[in-house]
């Protein structure tokens, strides 16, 4: 596709000027007249019988305007996929930092003190925090009506099981026959929070008419509408979900808890309530990644071809179902990894613990799995005596027509090239850094799959008077740079320049419905509305250009807000003056619509059971060469270099995509080395940044970004998803380079220095 | 709890407050000011999102009680632009890219601003140094070391022809 101009162009983001000077406003920074504050009571046991909670006291405590508890709701079990989860605890709690009651008081100060007055009476229950315990026959059950809770899809659900997915392809024991090495390795992943810079924010106010505006961070706001409908009872014309700036998301803020509260007491206060979580309770009640247990049995002949995979996956849910049933079935999904091999079985079981339910986090399942896939890659590879990269290319999925496990076949997939590409930046670089007899140095590489983009989303495109447009989505920009992306696609569309271009995002009253800015579905599906609603604006305009310009439609181009003849360019005439030849003789003014639906595939029913979604439209395959130095005194690692290489199909913005890859690998070096949330006996140990280490400048390593375009003619101007693989193969890549640098395998994230060293000291006990 | 009359002067600004004795200069800048550019990411001083400039310093002003900021000349994000002129280093972090939700961005600029009045030609070890205190959780940092060097050269090109 030549000649492009907006599209493609690594334009300056439509929001840095505000952001830059401060001006941006966040929810946290917003204030209505007559605001309260609120401030959440929370559960201090991790799983007990509630008795009473008695909130007379806070109640009578001057400057509380409002109190709200479990009695206040209709307490309707609701949940994306299995519905168990409430807005407060009513019967149990089952985790700590559940909330219990809430209060709106006039400053910060009252609505703590408040809580402190409110008394909760428990009867302690026997607590469950390892999921392998809480598969025995014994282990306390966390929901013990399970049976009875809906499900957003055919689950498999029994005593603290929420979710068991299974699938099975070919015959694993007939492929373990045909082997000649059969490799078993466990691997755990550890919870990791979201850490978006941003805590969840909520102000809610109830209007007159008694319809509630809610400004809240949802990265997903018309799902979330939804969820608030069903879990108070209130229809969706009387709630309004409006989002500003957001600062950061990375798939932890959906929300829908906070905005509940929120709107329960403002409707009790008849007054505007502002909710802001503390990086405590940030920590504490939001919805972390889910931590794993994968062990991969893998049969392979001597020539390296993978020949059988038997996965079991252990995923722990927390409390709640929540995002866990399809987290899991990514991570069952990608337990073969993107290799073809012909017999597979996967058993994933998704447990219900009493801590925190776990949720959304950029990479949704694949993380775990690909720790897990992409170390043993290289055990085999390192056994075989074979070159990694060489091995993956023997297996790896072809660019078009390979067969996933669960029978879909897929095309356009650029994940061969993305190997070579790194692969060949790599051998052509000079070495990061020499090495001395102290560190070692090792490189290692991990690649990846995963699928993008789900479900609709919808587009309207005005034609202003001026000529220039406005653009209506219900898409939320969370600061990955979507707002800029769908204007450069309409600026693109309809020939103008980004500052003829205007932007009306995140409010579920005036935009069309939008699933929302989660599985790096945003440019493919609000991108291909706004691309179809712009489409839809152009064919409008030559309509009522054609027979003024005496020219057929198909003669006809829109470029600098005028339609003109192709080969005529004085036969034109202005957007402006269409507009409003429109409006008073015409039929009215020019409303674009746009709609679009990513459509996934059916995974083959006789290969998978209990599956919480269908096999994505599109592909994000990705690469990573990491290169380590590694301290063999004390086993700390430093992170020299990545270089990722990513299939992005069409690159609409190279700048942002660029700043996806840099912030996707320095989250990926946390996930592999420092960051952990520790829980002992379901209470988190380091709820803050003093004590759960993220990356900071000084931990940043030089980074290659090496952007691959394999087009898909599905995305618009051939776009695929990409925000959340670049994190996806950082972890595995920074193991395998650890093992070449000094010789020790740790299946278990994160790589602490702690443990390179005791793993040294035993493999070196051994050798004497 | 007894309230005390403070004076400082914000962004040129000569402003006086009735500040609690519990107040930070951050709940100063946020609530009664309205400078709400200064950000509130973590209230322990561990993710700089509340940086501001304190008499040419940079401070976390969630950890600086009002009290202590009285007679202080401070300087917040909003402060930095002359009028419609950006600042050579927004420029540069718009130009650079070095933003995505841009919730770190006053705090990471007013450390980057700090760093280049007191060190005109910083080394790339410099700047991370300088940043460390800035948490980021979009942008991997890279982009924000590019705006800074960037907008090193940029200063330094302006003061020479002058």
């Amino acid at each position: 596709m030549g000649g492009l101009s907006v599209v493609g162009k690594g334009v300056a983001r439509v929001d840095a000027l505000e952001k830059v000077t401060g001006q941006a406003k966040y929810v946290m920074d917003l204030k209505l007249p007559n605001m309260l504050h609120c401030k959440v009571k929370r559960s201090s046991l991790a799983h007990a019988r509630l008795l009473k909670v008695d909130t007379s006291r806070a109640e009578r405590l001057p400057g509380v305007k409002a109190v709200a508890t479990a009695a206040d709701t209709p307490n309707i079990r609701f949940g994306f996929y299995v519905k168990d989860e409430t807005m407060f605890a009513y019967d149990k709690v089952r985790f700590i930092g559940e909330p219990v009651a809430a209060v709106a008081a006039i400053d910060e100060e009252t609505a703590e003190e408040a809580i402190e007055l409110i008394k909760v009476e428990y009867e302690e229950l026997p607590a469950v925090y390892d999921p392998l315990e809480a598969l025995s026959e014994t282990a306390p059950l966390v929901h013990e009506d399970i049976a009875s809770y809906q499900a957003g899809f055919s689950a498999v659900k029994y005593r603290n099981v929420c979710s068991h997915t299974t699938l099975k392809k070919g015959d694993v024991e007939e492929g373990f026959r045909q082997s000649d090495f059969i490799f078993e390795d466990t691997f755990k992943t550890q919870v990791v929070h979201q850490c978006s810079l941003e805590t969840h924010p909520v102000l809610a106010e109830i209007d007159g008419s008694g319809k509630a505006s809610l400004w809240g961070v949802s990265s997903m706001m018309f799902p979330a509408r939804e969820l608030l409908s069903q879990a108070l009872g209130i229809p969706m014309t009387k709630i309004r979900i409006q989002t500003v700036h957001t600062g950061g998301s990375f798939g932890g803020k959906v929300g829908y808890i906070p905005l509940g509260i929120c709107l329960l007491l403002a409707r009790k206060a008849r007054r505007p309530v502002r909710l802001v979580l503390t990086r405590q309770e940030e920590f504490i009640g939001t919805n972390p990644r889910h931590p794993s247990i994968i062990t991969l049995k893998t049969g392979v002949t001597s020539d390296g071809r993978l020949v059988s995979r038997e996965a079991r996956i252990v995923m722990d849910s927390g409390a709640c179902a929540v995002d866990g049933p399809a987290v899991m079935t990514n991570t069952a999904t990608s337990a073969p990894g993107p290799y073809n091999i012909p017999h597979v079985k996967v058993d994933a079981r998704c447990v219900y613990t009493n801590k925190q339910p776990f949720g959304a986090f950029r990479g949704y399942g694949h993380p775990q799995a690909y720790f897990a896939v992409e170390s043993q890659m290289d055990i085999i590879a390192d056994k075989l005596g074979i070159d990694p990269v060489e091995f993956r290319l023997k297996n790896c999925f072809e660019k078009d027509g390979s067969e996933l496990p669960t029978g879909h076949r897929i095309y356009h997939c650029g994940l061969k090239e993305t190997l070579v590409r790194a692969s060949a930046y790599i051998s052509s670089a000079r070495p990061a850094s020499a090495e001395n007899k102290r560190w070692r140095v090792g490189r290692g590489v991990a690649c990846m799959l995963m699928e993008s983009g789900l479900s609709g989303s919808g587009a309207f495109v005005k034609v202003n008077d001026d000529g220039t447009f406005t653009v209506i989505t219900g898409t939320v920009d969370v600061g990955q740079g979507c707002s800029t992306v769908v204007c450069q696609i309409a600026a693109e569309e309809l020939g103008v320049d980004l500052a003829d271009i205007s932007l009306i995002a995140g409010d579920t009253d005036t935009g069309p419905y939008d699933f929302g800015s989660c599985a790096s579905r945003v440019t493919r599906a609000a991108g291909h509305a706004v691309r179809l609603a712009a489409a839809d604006v152009k064919k409008q305009l030559f309509e009522l250009a054609c027979d003024r310009l005496e020219a057929n439609i198909e003669d006809l181009e829109l470029r600098d807000k005028k339609v003109s003849v192709t080969g005529s360019p004085f036969k034109s005439i202005s957007v402006a003056e269409l507009a409003t030849m429109s409006i008073f003789e015409r039929s009215g003014p020019i409303l674009g619509r746009g709609a679009f639906l990513d459509k996934g595939g059916v995974p083959l029913s006789e290969r998978v059971s209990g599956y919480a979604k269908s096999e994505g439209p599109s592909l994000q395959p990705a690469t990573v060469i990491a290169e380590v130095t590694v301290d063999t005194e004390t086993g700390r690692v430093r992170v020299l270099r990545c270089v990722e290489s990513q299939d992005v199909g069409r690159c609409i913005n190279p700048a942002t995509m660029e700043g996806q890859i840099h912030g996707g690998v320095v989250q990926g070096i946390g996930y592999a080395l420092t960051e952990e949330t520790l829980f002992e006996n379901g209470r988190i140990l380091n709820p803050s940044f003093v004590d759960y280490k993220m990356a900071t400048a000084l931990d940043t390593p030089q980074i290659v970004p090496l952007i691959v375009e394999e087009l898909d003619p599905t995305g618009p101007y051939g776009a695929k998803g990409a925000g959340e693989a670049p994190i996806v193969p950082v972890a595995p890549a920074i193991a395998n380079a650890i093992y070449n640098a000094v010789g020790v395998r740790i299946k278990e994230l994160p790589i602490t220095g702690e443990k390179i060293f005791m793993a040294m000291k035993k493999s070196q006990g051994g050798k004497e | 709890m007894t309230t005390e009359l403070i004076s400082l002067v914000v962004n040129g600004e000569a402003h006086q407050v009735l500040v609690k004795p519990n107040w930070t200069l951050l709940d100063v800048l946020r609530d009664e000011l309205n400078l709400t550019g200064t950000k509130r990411g973590c209230d322990t001083g561990c993710c700089g999102a509340c940086t501001v400039i304190v008499d040419g310093k940079t401070v976390n002003s969630c950890l600086m009680l009002a009290m202590k900021a009285d007679g202080r000349n401070i300087l917040t994000i909003e402060g930095l632009a002359r009028g419609d002129k950006l600042h050579p280093i927004q420029e540069a972090f718009i130009e650079k890219g070095a933003l995505q939700c841009g919730f770190c961005t006053p705090g990471m600029v007013l450390s980057a601003k700090a760093l280049l009045d007191e060190n005109p030609s910083p080394t790339e070890e410099d700047i991370k140094t300088a940043i460390a205190g800035n948490l980021c959780r979009c942008t991997g940092y890279i982009q924000i070391i590019e705006a800074i060097q960037a907008a090193a050269r940029n200063l330094a090109g302006s003061a020479s022809r002058r």
